[in-house]
């Protein structure tokens, strides 16, 4: 047996995955009958017919007649790993760290980190941490230097990094954002720290 | 007729309003400059854009949108033509004929065509849909649970057909689109699902995060990945007005083009990008075939006139029976219950001012597109000469600012971001995600209609089939799956999607 079609392999590894999760997830909740049912019964149904569709999709990558490699995206599988021990460290010991909520918030933060950095190219790890950053970033940090980082930092993740032009376009958002988000639209956001 | 006559002049009393007229200025001019940013169809331009209308008046909301809808697809042509980028799918075949007319010099007509054409087009669906959708929202009210059911299943396997590559994988992505849709309290139970225990999970995901993260971020991401490769004709935008010979040629292609938009916008999983397809394959077949390819204006009008017939007709699904055909349509039903509003056959009897207003401004808005883009051609241009790598940072704040302003939630701005990532795993994987969209917004929708549908039936399947319209919809989903499968459509499907 040869895997032919790289993206029907691991497109069907998915589809069995997420189908899976959803049927397993789903036996926490009553079941319920056809007459009546229970909030498990639609989930149960949709997962199940997800795996075998997934199924499907994963057969036919080795006896596809076209030829994609296995290898399709970066993977980093060892961050992956790291991800998913930290993340299931942290769900696992709750209890534990009810008293700690700053370093339940932190583990489950360097869970994502890592998630994020397993999969893709570099520039879409900083295009997307940027994004997480900003989300977090703009109450207690405000507007003002929230954007800074998301356009600095997005704007490093591309080919062609130019300071000057960057410094500039920062400067440009900034602007943007204030007069438009905030004066033109009246969006509640503070513009900086502590306001 | 008199009825209708007297309904337009209600909406058309509502839309002219000097509020609403500003409305419908701001969302076209909004939905054209962002639409003509390259690499951002209609959806994400409606995504990003939706915040803005958060603080409006429902009506005035609408109107707003539906004026972003058609300026983006508009600013898509646009791009289509100079840069050979399409935005989205639909404007894929004016790629084909504009970007050859393009570069022979006559960009100029090109858009003049397009812009008309479009404007045409928008002329006739307006009264197509004034006219059809009072009786088929009539019929819509005798809909109970099980028609409700078997017509989301009919327009689920109309957006899997129609979806690129593989079926299986579409019918894939559509059933994780549904069950994702579940994510949230349910109804009858109050159990929140799949939330894993997160308050913020509890109201589920928003339509506008899965939106965002799958067709917006995702994009930038590929984007970025693959470099930048453009050639922008911008100099050789030169004259405007396309000749007599032109007008004369095109006339036929327009007219043609907006029937088959129109006709083939109303279908479930139809729209813009069928439409588009289907006329400018109608159209190689007509008469004086040699410069298809080669920059023939027929290609380009009859198309443009198409997508624009096809993207307003589909509103009339959502309209009458508050079922969304595609991607753009579920982000308006997303929209309409932000604002409060179920759609469904009930809003023309309930509000018809909201109804007749947002039809009136479906033609003011296709009239402003004309009149606003021939003379701002030469700024659109101006636009797309900005290096990517400028534009895709003032991209990601507009997103995020747009995500975050939904709820004020940090946390939708994360989730956005698994969603990016998730979309870009997707296009690697080559599965379309527009399935999974309107399977996401349809879930919730299906599982109520099928929950109710059997106990009414006390457990008993076969209401699907046995109650006449249910199961003249089931027939017709599945005779659309059979068809598909069968070897020479198939074939046909493929070369028309390589093409």
């Amino acid at each position: 047996m040869q895997i032919k079609n790289g993206k029907d392999f691991w497109a069907g590894l998915m589809f069995i995955g997420f189908g899976l999760a959803f049927v397993l997830i789903a036996r926490n909740y009553p079941m319920g009958s056809a007459v009546r049912m229970g909030p498990a019964y639609f989930p149960t149904v949709l997962g199940g017919m997800l795996a075998v569709l997934g199924a499907m999709v994963f057969f036919r990558a080795f006896v596809s007649k076209f030829n994609e490699p296995l290898k399709v995206f970066l993977f980093r599988p060892l961050l992956l790993v790291g991800s998913a021990v930290v993340g299931a460290g942290t769900y696992f010991a709750e209890s534990q760290l009810k008293g700690a909520p700053m370093v339940q918030a932190a583990l489950a933060g360097v869970s994502l980190l890592l998630f994020f950095g397993s999969f893709g190219p570099r520039s879409m790890f900083l295009v997307l941490l940027s994004v997480v950053i900003f989300g977090y970033a703009l109450k207690p940090l405000g507007l003002v230097l929230s954007t800074v980082i998301l356009i600095a930092l997005s704007a490093v993740g591309g080919h062609d990094f130019r300071k000057k032009e960057i410094v500039i376009l920062t400067v440009v958002m900034v602007l943007f954002g204030v007069l438009v988000f905030v004066k033109g639209l009246g969006l509640p956001f503070n513009l900086w720290p502590g306001e | 007729m008199g009825d209708l006559i007297h309904n337009l002049s209600i909406g058309f009393g509502v839309a002219m309003s000097l509020q609403n007229l500003m409305y419908c200025f701001f969302g076209v001019l909004l939905g054209t400059l962002i639409g003509v940013l390259p690499g951002i169809g209609p959806v994400a331009t409606i995504a990003m854009l939706l915040p803005v209308t958060f603080n409006l008046s429902p009506i005035s909301a609408l109107i707003m949108l539906a004026g972003i809808y058609y300026g983006a697809q508009y600013g898509g042509s646009t791009t289509a033509i100079l840069v050979n980028l399409p935005g989205e799918s639909s404007s894929v075949i004016t790629c084909l004929d504009g970007y050859q007319m393009a570069r022979n010099g006559r960009a100029g007509p090109a858009l003049a065509i397009a812009a008309m054409g479009s404007f045409f087009a928008g002329c006739v669906a307006t009264v197509i849909i004034a006219l059809f959708a009072p009786p088929l929202a009539e019929v819509a009210l005798k809909f109970g649970p099980a028609e409700y059911f078997s017509l989301m299943v009919l327009g689920l396997v109309g957006a899997t057909v129609l979806a690129h590559g593989s079926l299986v994988k579409a019918i894939a992505m559509t059933i994780l689109g549904l069950l994702l849709g579940l994510i949230g309290t349910d109804v009858n139970s109050g159990i929140a699902r799949f939330s894993f225990g997160l308050s913020e999970l509890s109201d589920g995901i928003g339509f506008v995060i899965v939106a965002m993260g799958v067709f917006g971020f995702a994009e930038i991401v590929t984007n970025l990945e693959q470099g930048e490769s453009r050639d922008v004709f911008v100099n050789k935008v030169t004259g405007l007005m396309p000749t007599w010979k032109d007008l004369k040629s095109s006339s036929g292609a327009v007219l043609r083009g907006t029937a088959l938009g129109s006709m083939l916008g109303i279908l479930p999983g139809g729209g813009a990008l069928l439409s588009s397809f289907a006329a400018y394959t109608l159209e190689k077949k007509i008469g004086d075939t040699s410069m298809f390819g080669k920059g023939e204006i027929r290609g380009v009008a009859a198309p443009e006139a198409a997508n624009n017939a096809g993207a307003q007709t589909s509103f009339i699904p959502l309209l009458t029976l508050g079922i969304p055909s595609n991607p753009v349509m579920a982000l308006m039903i997303g929209a309409m219950m932000i604002q409060g509003i179920a759609p469904g056959p009930q809003v023309m009897t309930e509000r018809p001012e909201l109804f007749w207003g947002m039809i009136a401004s479906m033609w003011i808005g296709n009239l402003m597109l004309v009149i606003l883009n021939l003379p701002l051609i030469g700024m659109w241009v101006k636009l797309l000469t900005v290096p990517y790598r400028l534009l895709y940072p003032s991209i990601l704040l507009f997103c995020c600012v747009g995500v975050y302003s939904l709820s004020n939630q940090p946390f939708d701005v994360m989730l956005t971001a698994l969603f990016g990532l998730l979309g870009y795993v997707f296009v690697k994987l080559e599965c379309e995600p527009a399935p999974l969209i309107l399977g996401f917004i349809l879930g919730p929708l299906m599982e109520e209609n099928l929950r109710r549908a059997m106990l009414l039936s006390r457990g008993d399947a076969t209401v699907f089939v046995t109650k006449p319209i249910s199961g003249v919809l089931l027939g017709i989903a599945l005779t659309l799956l059979l068809i598909t499968l069968a070897p020479a459509v198939r074939k046909t499907r493929e070369e028309a999607f390589v093409e």
